[in-house]
């Protein structure tokens, strides 16, 4: 036994970690006891309405998604990358922060009514939520899909075409069969997208789980915010499992079909695209905008910036140390696999679901601390000595990352995998034939060769941690409002001017991470394609 | 009785004092050195605060609490003050479950609603103040381990493009009957606070069926600013929100199409109170909160906050109807604690 943890010290690693990423449901179901009553009307209630926006925005994301993946996949346009880079953006855009100026743009007396005059339906309700969710999350079926058709093999029309069958009924009958995969995988994690998001549902007043778990837990019903959190974990878990199921069907690749549109087609096809990017990515930018005019940078406090920053640095650089053994642990064995797909839980959890666990368990840590502390003045002078005074962990920085890091881990252990995956095994055997010992090889080796893997993942995580909110709003620390808190914040006073400048730092961060992503890699598609993956 | 051993009414002496504000003579009745109490004490002239402090801050004042606590901020140079910021009902849940655990983590919580200091009051970890402090208020306003600082009335604010004051029901059972589309925001400590009145006054039964049939034509909102607005857009015809909220949307925007309606004599017109107690932090946290009952603070929160003053002394805000013609019923403050049951009928009728 002894033996084999030293030969894999990382398998011990991934354990511990992929235990800790166990925890929070064990919490929760522990929580869940106390609750009086395990099914009722608001459960079926909260059911339906999570399903039903699940189902419509699985079903917006496709209609808009795959026929805009036919477009960019197989026709000639101008601007070819500039297309798809486009339609992929709404996915580096929070969707609370769409969904919050849609609330205020749309509607009587709204800010759109103001600016051209015009009455435009309310966005609220199921209808609101799956129009803001499907803008900013179709991508991911546009994405899925466009790689399936990239990947086939275009003679398969040419042969259609000449067995008789028009362009459109080949694409149809020949094409689309073949990337109902990519199609279904895309819709997998539109659906897991939809089940975690918070700030949507909650903003278009449509009470879904996550919004349901936010009420219980401030109205005094942990115990019904811990059932909640379990049964919206199963709904995740469900298409966690589906979307493995959905995943590794491959086509044999050959030449990329390839069309020559009309100049009137390139045109015609145009209008979708940009009227798609201006609603998902122009409105919100036009009215953060026009709240900034209006209320001008106001009293802004730089430190909430910072604050974002400095804990997104820091879950970055955390998360990226933990997940290198659990990712090199996926690489050399079977229990490893085992052990990293464990830690993939932690992003199937949603954040709020995240938050209400680890705030129970850093007060019951914290508890326990003080009362040892009490008993035993040695603990005291611990603490004291380590400089760990109260607050040891609940409502500390240290919380907020560990919730962080144990929801996003996923993206950089994926990331670092797949360049570990690539390294060419001669050069560690060759180190190893050169008198190199096995950690030696791994630092001077291994990890050099998996950096670019180790920024993409850090840079991942420092995106999501940005934009993380209701585990944030949950454990943050004393005075510790970041971004995302101060638009919320900001939400819930009804002092809407006031989330210009959050709102856009936010979309300004967002797209620094986005560009920086694209600039790592050779070719932006490379990257799309690689997003797919994690 | 959790926090109120003097079982006085809160809404009794909060007219009483309010009322005589309005009619100019604020010390009316009172001798002569219960005057000079009464007129408040100068920041100038209190104790500089020096050390650490954490206070929880029920928020949902649009930043103008913060102000006050800026102002303290800049006269103590040496307080360290550490704020949690969250919904007050939020807060106070924090503060309940952190006791169960045997934490205290808030040396000082100022709340915008007594329903949570009740709530707060009930884990028992709140801290006598001492009669310098409770005393600077009306005899009639005094409680043991709390202290409120300003006075809030629920009203209806309306939309006067579709109805003139005149054609706002009441009644709150009139409101549930008319064909008025409404604004509220449930998951706020103060509606909340509201309903439980509702509970006292007429009953689970008849508070369960008057939630129901008000749903039907609400829309609910995340705060009342919110709700507030909303009526202002047009987006309903009325709403419930605490006095303020109106009165600040028109300090900023005079042709808003919202005004003032309230309703007689049941919890839709409720006299409710923010307030502070100290959970920790001795002399420190107790000298903190006289700054939140100074002279200055309190004419700041009247004028700029619109809050009703809790020292007789101050002027009352502007654009507030005389009290004395306002009914609100008589509810003992200290049973609005009872939370539980409200927020389990809130729940089961999906309103929450």
């Amino acid at each position: 036994m002894t033996r084999w943890l030293s030969r894999y010290p990382s398998y011990l690693l991934s354990a511990v970690i992929a235990v800790l990423a166990l925890a929070p449901i064990a919490v929760l179901y522990y929580l869940a006891k106390g609750a009086e009553v395990y099914f009722s009307e608001e459960t079926w209630r909260i059911l339906k309405n999570t399903l039903l926006l699940t189902a419509t925005t699985v079903v917006g994301s496709i209609v808009i998604g795959v026929p805009l993946a036919f477009l960019t996949a197989y026709c000639k346009l101008p601007l070819q990358r500039l297309w798809v880079i486009a339609l992929a953006t709404p996915l580096a855009m929070p969707s609370y922060l769409g969904a919050f100026t849609f609330y205020a743009a749309f509607g009587k007396g709204g800010e759109l009514e103001k600016l051209i005059g015009l009455t435009l339906p309310r966005m609220e309700g199921l209808a609101g939520a799956t129009v803001v969710m499907t803008l900013y999350s179709y991508p991911f079926v546009f994405l899925t899909t466009r790689a399936a058709l990239r990947g086939l093999d275009g003679n398969i029309v040419n042969a259609a075409r000449t067995l008789g069958l028009s362009l459109p009924g080949s694409l149809w009958r020949v094409v689309l069969p073949r990337v109902r995969n990519g199609i279904a995988a895309g819709s997998l994690l539109v659906a897991l997208y939809t089940l975690s998001d918070f700030g949507t549902p909650a903003i278009m007043q449509l009470d879904t789980f996550t919004r349901a778990i936010f009420v219980e837990y401030n109205a005094f019903g942990l115990d019904r915010a811990a059932l909640f959190s379990l049964q919206l974990i199963f709904l995740v878990v469900v298409v966690l499992v589906a979307e493995f199921c959905f995943r590794s069907v491959r086509e044999n690749s050959g030449h990329c079909l390839s069309l020559q549109p009309s100049r009137a087609g390139v045109a015609f096809s145009l209008i979708p695209v940009a009227g798609i990017v201006a609603l998902a990515i122009g409105l919100p930018l036009l009215i953060f905008g026009i709240w900034l005019k209006r209320e001008g940078a106001g009293d802004f406090d730089q430190i909430i910036a910072w604050n974002s920053l400095k804990v997104s640095l820091i879950a970055a650089g955390v998360a990226v140390i933990v997940a290198l053994p659990v990712a090199y642990a996926a690489t050399i064995g079977k229990v490893g696999r085992f052990l990293e797909r464990i830690v993939y839980l932690g992003y199937g959890v949603p954040g709020i679901v995240m938050g209400t666990a680890l705030v129970y368990l850093g007060l019951r840590a914290e508890a326990e601390i003080y009362k040892a502390s009490e008993e035993n003045p040695e603990v005291t002078q611990f603490l004291e000595k380590w400089g760990l005074e109260e607050p040891f962990l609940y409502q500390t920085l240290a919380l907020l990352v560990i919730a962080y890091v144990l929801r996003f881990l996923p993206l950089a252990v994926g990331t670092i995998r797949a360049t570990l995956e690539k390294i060419d095994g001669n050069m560690v055997h060759a180190a190893r034939t050169l008198g190199a010992g096995r950690s030696e090889v791994f630092l001077r080796v291994t990890m050099p060769l998996a950096m670019r893997g180790i920024v993409a993942g850090a840079a991942l995580v420092f995106l999501e941690t940005m934009r993380e909110l209701p585990a944030t709003l949950l454990l943050r620390p004393n005075e510790y409002e970041t971004l995302t808190t101060e638009i919320w914040l900001v939400y819930e006073a009804g002092y809407f001017g006031r989330a210009a400048i959050p709102g856009l730092l936010l979309v300004l961060f967002s797209a620094i991470g986005l560009a920086i992503m694209l600039a790592g890699e050779r070719r932006a598609e490379k990257l799309l394609l690689h997003q797919e993956e994690s | 009785m959790p926090f109120n051993p003097t079982r006085r009414h809160f809404l009794r002496s909060a007219i009483g004092a309010a009322g005589g504000c309005m009619s100019g003579l604020p010390l009316m009745g009172l001798g002569q050195d219960a005057a000079q109490k009464l007129a408040g004490v100068s920041v100038e002239d209190l104790p500089r605060l020096k050390g650490k402090l954490t206070l929880y801050l029920g928020r949902g004042e649009g930043g103008l609490y913060e102000r006050v606590i800026d102002a303290v901020k800049k006269r103590n140079p040496d307080l360290r003050l550490s704020i949690r910021r969250g919904p007050t009902a939020a807060l106070a849940n924090t503060i309940v479950a952190e006791a169960k655990m045997g934490l205290v983590r808030a040396d000082v919580f100022w709340a915008v609603d007594s329903g949570a200091i009740g709530l707060v009051a009930g884990t028992g970890k709140a801290r006598k103040l001492p009669d310098t402090i409770t005393s600077q208020v009306d005899e009639r306003f005094r409680y043991d381990n709390w202290v409120p600082i300003s006075g809030r009335i629920r009203t209806i604010p309306f939309h006067t493009g579709k109805l003139k004051a005149a054609d706002v029901p009441k009644t709150l059972s009139e409101i549930a009957d008319s064909d008025l589309t409404i604004g509220w925001a449930p998951a706020y400590g103060a509606f909340q606070s509201f309903v439980s009145a509702m509970r006292i006054l007429r009953g689970d039964e008849a508070t369960k069926k008057w939630l129901i049939a008000t749903k039907k034509r609400a829309k609910s909102y995340a705060g009342e600013l919110g709700a507030v607005m909303g009526v202002a857009r047009g987006e309903v015809d009325i709403a419930f929100a605490n006095h303020y909220y109106t009165l600040r949307l028109k300090a900023g925007d005079p042709d808003a199409k919202v005004d003032l309606a309230f309703t007689n004599n049941d919890a839709g017109c409720l006299l409710n109170a923010s307030g502070a107690m100290t959970l920790r932090g001795g002399e420190l946290a107790q000298n903190f909160v006289r700054y939140l009952l100074s002279r200055e603070a309190q004419s700041f929160l009247a004028s700029e906050a619109y809050e009703i003053p809790m020292l007789p002394s101050v002027t009352m805000p502007k654009g507030l109807p005389d009290l004395a013609d306002i009914h609100p019923p008589k509810v003992d403050l200290a049973q609005l604690a009872d939370l539980a049951p409200t927020l389990r009928l809130m729940r089961s009728t999906g309103v929450l």
